[in-house]
């Protein structure tokens, strides 16, 4: 493989656990506008920790993870009560806070002569542990994969048992599921512990692949895209946010037959593709039919 | 003293310019229930129709004017046709998604049309600024604070003193009425989009023309401003979208002079987002699922 395409895949990979973090909360009934945030938070703290502190990739990681996990937890706390537009603008307004406050971020140390760190709206270089690790491209993708691996069977064994269950039930009606025992408040602040989580892990690896980052990285347009990802694949199964990543930046900006284009060509299939399928491709009809065609 | 003054009136023209946003917005979430993401970018898209208007044959205000607002409408329509009519009744996430993708090809176009990332906007009015004493006041601001008011009585008068405002009405209200009595919806809904459209044009050739210059950026911008403005006054209130407008830009004039222009923004977003989260009555108080 190239390089170009294992920068695609790459990217890809990264961006689908910002998807699958959207995904999660449409199907317990929440649209949030802020996964960027999160994306951001795990982005910043991952590569402060390997970049300023020499903590190692792993370590770094699942610090970045627990804190993206607080930090959505916190957002959650006084939004989740609100419904459809409101909650999204909440999470939009702590999204687009959090943005700034990565505008106003300056936190430097002086390693090997060289200031290192955050440096506001200038953004954050040399978050190089993969290159001084001496880890290839290839193996860096093969590690972004295994994760994303881990991730999907994990969603795969949530959404076969009970607990999927009631998150869907949770999604489709809050007040029959409490009726039925179900503690929504508990249900809900743990899937947006959850989804932090993941948008945060999706960051981490964003950062360390990127090995700059900055503030404008973590825009509404990243947060709105990874819902748009989401739908399109499809709110059947986990794999759906995954073919929504894959149609975008796979077949439109990896082939790069649209060149210039790219926009026009995905805005309007889009528009189409949810007029045909409002629930995206891998709905929960298609997943049904799947699954009875091969079991 | 005089700071704070200049700053309030800086304020209210800012706000004036919000306002006429969110008139636009409300008026499509009031009917529809629907956000539509896509408003700013086709918006954006009638004043770049007349930038190029401009470039190439060199127009007069009037008519750049007509081709802002016309070109505003031809994009609203093609949004209402591909976002908003087919998921009638459908999904609520589904029609906003698709008005986020259009806005990806309205942006994309205009950098199509017009490469670069600045272009000129012929001035609204050129002279220098009223004076009193030590304060100013720009002629384009008198004008922008106007036209929000005469845009809001228009809309008052039609939607209180029409037959088709009655219709309008009857369909905010009572949509599976208005359609059982007779009302033709779907034609309140194109309706409806048009007028909010020109509203937007209008709003989008004000701003142009007095900030002299138009960028791709104005897509997001006006959709943020109009939405954050729609939200403080109460989602779906045409007086409250005039006073939410009004609101924000008072806010962000007051603090963009103590705190700067990052701060001004993120006290922005902070207000909005702790008005949410404390439920205040006249913003949650209605459904918008």
């Amino acid at each position: 493989m190239d390089d170009y395409a294992i920068g695609v895949l790459t990217n890809i990979g990264l961006i689908s656990f910002l998807a699958l973090s959207a995904y999660l909360l449409l199907i317990t009934g929440e649209m949030s506008f802020g996964q960027q945030a999160f994306f951001g938070v795990g982005a910043y703290a991952g590569g402060m920790l390997t970049a300023m502190y020499g903590w190692s990739l792993p370590l770094a990681a699942l610090c970045a993870m627990a804190l993206g996990a607080l930090a959505q937890f916190l957002v959650g706390l006084p939004t989740l009560r609100l419904r459809g537009l409101y909650f999204a603008m909440a999470t939009l307004a702590a999204a687009e806070m959090a943005r700034i406050l990565f505008e106003l971020f300056h936190f430097q140390r002086q390693l090997e002569g060289e200031p290192v760190g955050p440096d506001g709206s200038q953004g954050f270089r040399g978050i190089r542990w993969v290159f001084e690790h001496g880890v290839e491209p290839l193996e860096y993708l093969g590690m972004v994969y295994a994760l994303l691996a881990l991730a999907l069977v994990a969603f795969l064994l949530v959404e076969r048992s009970r607990l999927g269950a009631t998150l869907r039930g949770v999604g489709e009606d809050a007040e029959l599921a409490a009726s039925l025992g179900v503690n929504v408040t508990r249900v809900k602040l743990g899937v947006a512990a959850a989804a932090g989580a993941l948008a945060a892990l999706g960051g981490v690896l964003y950062a360390h692949h990127n090995t700059y980052i900055e503030p404008r990285n973590f825009d509404i347009m990243l947060g709105v895209h990874s819902l748009a990802y989401a739908l399109i694949g499809g709110l059947g199964t986990a794999l759906g946010p995954l073919l929504g990543v894959v149609l975008d930046i796979g077949a439109l900006e990896g082939s790069r037959v649209f060149q210039g284009y790219r926009m026009i060509v995905f805005g309007g299939l889009v528009a189409l593709l949810l007029i045909w399928r409002p629930r995206g491709l891998l709905d929960e009809r298609a997943v049904q039919w799947l699954r009875r065609r091969f079991s | 003293m005089s700071d704070l003054a200049q700053n309030t009136l800086d304020g209210l023209f800012l706000g004036s310019s919000y306002a006429l946003l969110a008139l636009g917005f409300t008026l499509i979430f009031g009917v529809l229930r629907r956000v539509n993401l896509s408003f700013g970018p086709a918006v954006m898209f009638g004043c770049y129709a007349a930038t190029w208007v401009n470039l190439n044959f060199g127009a007069g205000l009037v008519l750049l004017a007509l081709v802002t607002i016309l070109g505003s409408i031809l994009a609203g329509a093609y949004v209402e046709r591909l976002c908003f009519a087919p998921h009638r009744g459908g999904s609520a996430i589904a029609a906003m998604v698709a008005s986020f993708a259009l806005w990806m090809q309205f942006e994309e176009l205009a950098s199509i049309v017009l490469p670069r990332h600045l272009y000129d906007f012929p001035p609204l009015h050129g002279g220098a600024p009223l004076a009193f004493g030590a304060m100013t006041l720009r002629i384009e601001s008198l004008v922008m604070l106007f036209a929000a008011l005469l845009m809001c009585a228009l809309l008052w008068w039609i939607l209180y003193r029409t037959r088709f405002g009655v219709a309008v009405r009857a369909v905010i209200d009572q949509p599976q009425a208005a359609q059982l009595a007779g009302i033709n919806v779907p034609r309140v809904f194109m309706l409806t989009f048009a007028l909010a459209s020109a509203i937007g044009g209008l709003a989008g050739f004000l701003i142009a023309a007095s900030h002299e210059q138009v960028t791709p950026m104005l897509g997001m911008w006006s959709t943020m401003k109009g939405l954050l403005a729609m939200m403080l006054g109460g989602l779906g209130s045409l007086p409250g979208a005039v006073l939410g407008g009004l609101a924000l830009g008072l806010l962000e004039a007051h603090s963009q002079w103590f705190f700067g222009p990052q701060n001004r923004d993120l006290i922005a977003y902070a207000l909005i987002f702790i008005l949410l989260a404390a439920r205040v009555p006249w913003m949650t108080t209605r459904s918008a699922s």
